[in-house]
């Protein structure tokens, strides 16, 4: 998952690097006389939570204050509140910038032009897709020679900003873009940008996201710091192991479902299958993808982590992806298949149905290894080739464990 | 985009150069193309020039250290005109601007595999490229196929390319390498077969995306029909939307968008570009966009007529829900479209499972959910019979074993050997056993197996001084080499007319017992009958002789009879098999496979199949012994037929190993240097002097 960061962040440690005029701060816990002192300065500060909020943001949770008691009891109230079920790291107070005119501009790759994008739109502090194109403008940025001063000019005079502003501000859109291409972004937004009436600017919100793939944004020189996340256990630490290796996928996002545990194969068959097994009810605990080649150990390891945080609650354990092209279908069976025995010697026999489905290089002999340890462990099965598609076995394995799971309670 | 045709990307008689084709997935991949299409012309990374990637029965693929040096070792008309990428994520960049400096002359086309590319990279290779006028399907593609032409580049089609793609009209374009291959098999089931397969990437930036390739497939003439499998992120659907909607008169295409199920939920999907950004790139703004462009709802199969109909007013082609709808969908598009199949379907869309064992759930299920396994395809048909019907020997599976191993280990304390202590095995147990233990990895089942294993090693020692083993030890000594020298030519000098013939007998009596129900070798009241087994076998083996005869070929022999050494005895025993046999007899042990060589010498002579007495020879009684004690394992599937079977072999190298040093031990103390030169005189040229 790419490394994402908030406001806090930009103002700790990138704003005064890149020369981007931006508000004055102090971030909880904080002395009270600090704060009395700030906002005799300021006037009126803004106390803010620091999370990555989603969509909805961080509304509701972010207040404008002057008294610096009130300002006291916010910083603390704020910072031990949950903002969209994600705990804050801390929570800051900004200054506030009366604003004159607010700007919104954001920086990110594009796929209709095949190159990097700055957008700048005259309505700030709002969603760029809800502000009407008379009002924002994106152009493409040639990746070697980047924005220039006059690109974003030009973009702002389009916008019917002219004058001595016009330059002020195009200046510190290029410095937008040197901080963009120098850490290795991916995306990054300023939203809004504040000008007062006397003409100086501020960036007053910003959020950006890293491209974990740009060796820049891993040696970046920054304390990028671990955001509490409302991700589960199963999430974080597959987060985690995915991340040590590139050998093979061990990606997994959990979908909250209580039936099928699947343990599928290839980014597009990952996705056909957990559609499907939605849409008939099947009720998949979690989307996975562990495709790509991966290593005997690296399998293991995975389906031993998958294993130990949902295997004790599922219902049927589901195995299945197209036909590989490059996995080694002996390799990673014998991996599952041992990770399987191991879970089932600590914890005890597990009588789920097991559907499976493949196609791929060494098949037979890893249905073989498969279909003896599930033998073995006295487990129901059945095995499909790749002669069936794997959206009808998806089918099947839904229908399976709804009907089991209805006889089951009619027995209870 | 510098392709102006769908064959431009790929063609038959393109030349393809490899990146970092020594790397593991590349290496692989190489192999299986290049038997497939033999396309590949060379290949280069770094420090590695020299050396080749050898393809069985093809030949080898050169390996360069460097791209121009590759351009520089070709003419310009045998210059690769495709290049595939596989080099590490943080390479591609320079591999690439070495492809574009030294390649531009001929190079047409990069298809870059390479997962993991920083998208700042991508959009920089797409600069270079628009500027050099070549061409970049990626990043993050698996390749391309034209099944026309029968060529491929990258994985596409996996390791058997002409089991997935059979020629045809349809041309798939998708987000997923794997799906390109899934729907080539799925609408098979509809007489539908596959112009070229195209996995375009699903990078955040696809750099050759859909809205470039469906023009070229609009006009080539081998394409009927268009198939998109489609994943959320990016803009490039709307875009061929959009083209398609310019244009008058286009080909039926079907779609399916993934990742529906996603919206709403904060999760990414398996792909790096199916990363929703914006109301645009979400699927359900794709679906509607699709279905608003087709002007018929999505195809539901339960009601064909209908759809048949709503098509016939709209041929624009229509969008399914579920993928193995796509086969319905695309016989009513050939059907209303005028389109004709390419071959008749011999496959129906359907479950057909291949091992199934439900136990007791199956009484939880109704009769509908129940399924009796079908006739499974070949080439699988003979590969379940020969490794998960035949109830004989482990199936091995592979894995990376450079630093691992189960036949041993060392905590830094306690070396083991699977699992058991070293320094437990010196106090208690012999060298023989220990020998057995780290050759089978379990320990023996009766006591009396380490000490026929070692009369087995005994004999094994030395056949004397003239044995072709003794020699070369004999030799290397006489040479003045060092013991480690004389043991590795003893070792040399063994193959499979001398000491390797056990390993054929260990086939033999896996072949004639492997099916017959044998489990405890040393039990005679339960073995099959052995005067049966015996006669059927003299059977089958004097038929072939004939047969051979008569075509003047030459034939099998049976392993490990008549040894030179003793057949022209009066009596045909080989004394050292007479120990082992005696051995058997004071003590009780009966051994199968003993008594059945024994009955098979008899057998062939009173059969006529030959007019000698053969012995059973030692080699025979080592393997004999061997599989005496392996059979067990066998059956329980704990060791693999391909290590019983080297067995025998392993035995007789131990053992005359051991006789070698003995050899180089006395050449050393007594011969004098070069004594085992044969003279000028005694050595005779059988040419003609040329000058």
């Amino acid at each position: 998952m790419s490394a994402k960061i908030g406001e806090l962040i930009f103002l700790q440690q990138l704003s005064k690097r890149f020369k981007i005029p931006s508000p004055d701060y102090v971030v909880e816990p904080v002395s009270q006389t600090e704060v009395k002192n700030k906002l005799q300065e300021w006037g009126s500060g803004i106390v803010k939570p620091d999370v990555l909020a989603g969509k909805r943001g961080k509304a509701g949770t972010v207040h404008k204050v002057s008294d610096y008691r009130e300002a006291m009891q916010l910083l603390k109230k704020v910072a031990s509140t949950q903002v969209g079920g994600l705990q804050p790291r801390t929570a800051y107070m900004v200054q506030a910038v009366p604003a004159d005119m607010e700007l919104f501009t954001a920086i990110t790759y594009n796929s209709r032009f095949l190159s990097p994008s700055f957008t700048v739109s005259l309505k700030g502090g709002m969603e760029i897709e809800s502000i009407p194109d008379s009002d924002k403008a994106t152009i493409p940025v040639d990746v070697f020679q980047g924005l220039n001063a006059y690109q974003a000019s030009e973009t702002l005079t389009k916008l019917g900003l002219k004058g001595k502003l016009n330059s002020a501000i195009a200046r510190c859109f290029v410095n937008q873009w040197d901080m963009f291409i120098s850490t290795g972004m991916q995306s990054c937004e300023i939203n809004p940008w504040r000008v007062t009436k006397s003409g100086q600017i501020f960036a007053c919100d910003f959020k950006a996201t890293f491209d974990e793939n740009n060796f820049k944004s891993r040696d970046i020189g920054l304390q990028l710091p671990e955001y509490p996340s409302a991700e589960e256990a199963l999430d974080e630490e597959m987060r985690i192991w995915s991340a040590e290796s590139h050998q093979g996928q061990a990606h997994v996002s959990t979908l909250g479902g209580k039936k099928i545990f699947p343990i599928l194969f290839g980014g597009g068959a990952s996705t056909i299958i957990i559609e499907t097994l939605a849409q008939c009810g099947g009720d998949p605990m979690f989307l996975s993808d562990f495709g790509g080649n991966p290593p005997y150990e690296r399998m293991k390891k995975t389906a031993e982590i998958c294993f130990r945080h949902k295997l004790g609650d599922a219902s049927l354990l589901l195995i299945l992806g197209g036909k590989a092209n490059n996995t080694q279908i002996d390799v990673t069976f014998a991996a599952i298949a041992d990770a399987l025995e191991e879970w089932v010697s600590q914890h005890g026999p597990l009588d789920i149905p097991v559907v499976i489905g493949r196609g791929g290089p060494g098949l037979v002999q890893g249905l073989a290894v498969m279909k003896k340890t599930l033998e073995n462990l006295n487990m129901p099965y059945v095995f499909f080739g790749p002669d069936t598609p794997i959206t009808l076995v998806a089918e099947y394995a839904a229908k399976l464990v709804n009907y089991s799971e209805k006889k089951v309670k009619e027995e209870k | 985009m510098r392709a102006k045709s769908l064959s431009d990307l790929l063609k038959k008689g393109d030349r393809i150069a490899v990146s970092n084709i020594t790397g593991r997935e590349a290496s692989k991949v190489s192999i299986v193309s290049q038997r497939y299409c033999k396309n590949i012309t060379a290949g280069w990374a770094l420090g590695k020039e020299g050396q080749t990637i050898e393809v069985p029965g093809i030949g080898a693929i050169p390996v360069f250290g460097q791209f121009n040096e590759l351009m520089a070792a070709f003419p310009t008309t045998k210059k690769p005109n495709k290049i595939i990428v596989y080099s590490p994520p943080d390479a591609v960049y320079g591999d690439v601007k070495e492809v574009l400096e030294h390649g531009k002359e001929s190079v047409e086309t990069i298809f870059i595999i390479t997962e993991h590319v920083s998208i700042e990279v991508t959009a920089k290779l797409k600069s270079l490229a628009d500027t050099s006028g070549i061409d970049i399907m990626g990043c993050n593609t698996l390749g391309f196929i034209n099944a026309h032409d029968r060529v491929r580049t990258g994985a596409v089609g996996g390791d058997a390319p002409d089991e997935t793609f059979q020629k045809g009209s349809v041309c798939i374009m998708s987000n997923s390498g794997n799906m390109v291959n899934t729907i080539a098999t799925y609408i098979k089931a509809a007489g539908m077969g596959v112009s070229y397969g195209i996995s375009t990437g699903k990078d955040s930036l696809i750099l050759t995306p859909v809205k470039e390739l469906i023009p070229l497939a609009m006009k080539d003439p081998r394409t009927s029909m268009i198939i998109l499998y489609v994943e959320p992120g990016g803009s490039y659907e709307e875009e061929a939307v959009t083209y398609l909607k310019s244009i008058k008169k286009t080909k039926p295409v079907l779609v399916y968008v993934s990742g529906q199920f996603a919206e709403g939920r904060n999760i990414s999907l398996g792909h790096a570009g199916a990363v929703v950004e914006g109301r645009n790139s979400m699927a359900t703004t794709k679906m509607k966009m699709f279905d608003d462009y087709f002007g018929i709802p999505v195809f539901d199969p339960e009601r064909p007529k209908i759809f048949k109909d709503l098509l016939s007013e709209n041929k624009r082609g229509i969008r399914v829900n579920a993928l193995h709808d796509l086969v319905t969908a695309a016989r009513s598009l050939t059907e209303v479209c005028g389109i004709e199949t390419d071959f008749t379907p011999v496959t129906r869309v359907e479950l057909k499972p291949w091992f199934i064992n439900f136990g007791d759930f199956e009484r939880k299920l109704p009769s509908s959910m129940i399924l009796q396994p079908g006739i499974i395809s070949e080439p699988y048909g003979t590969l379940v019979e020969r490794y998960v019907k035949s109830g004989f020997g482990r199936v091995p599976s592979r894995q990376p074993m450079r630093n691992s191993s189960h036949a041993s280990s060392n905590d830094g304390a306690t070396p083991r050997i699977y699992g058991y202590s070293v320094m437990s095995l010196m106090r208690k147990g012999s060298f023989a056993e220990s020998v057995l233990l780290y050759w089978l990895g379990q320990p023996l089942k009766h006591e009396f197996e380490a000490k026929l294993f070692e009369m087995g090693l005994i004999a094994a020692l030395t056949n004397g001084p003239g044995t072709i083993s003794s020699q070369a030890s004999k030799l290397s000594a006489s040479a003045g080499n060092p013991p480690n020298t004389a043991m590795i030519a003893t070792l040399a000098a063994i193959g499979n007319v001398h000491g390797g013939n056990g390993q054929e007998s260990a086939k033999m009596l896996i072949e004639v017992f492997g099916q017959s129900g044998l489990t405890d070798p040393y039990n005679q009241s339960k073995t099959p009958d052995l005067n049966i087994i015996v006669a059927e076998y003299v059977k089958k083996f004097k038929k072939k002789k004939a047969l051979a005869k008569d075509a003047g070929l030459d034939y099998k022999k049976v392993p490990c009879l008549g040894h030179p050494v003793f057949n022209k005895e009066p009596v045909n025993y080989d004394p050292r098999e007479r120990v082992i046999a005696t051995y058997l007899e004071e003590n009780k042990i009966y051994n199968v496979f003993l008594d059945f060589y024994q009955r098979l010498t008899r057998g062939m002579t009173v059969a006529g199949v030959t007019n000698k007495v053969h012995a059973v020879n030692v080699d025979a009684a080592l393997t004999c012994i061997l599989m005496g004690i392996a059979w067990p394992f066998l059956v329980n599937k704990k060791i693999t037929v391909e290590r019983a079977v080297d067995l025998p072999f392993l035995a007789f190298a131990l053992g005359r190993v051991a006789g070698g040093a003995g050899e180089y031990l006395d050449h050393r103390e007594s011969g004098t240097d070069m004594d085992m030169r044969v003279p000028v005189g005694e050595c005779m040229y059988l040419g003609r002097i040329q000058d």
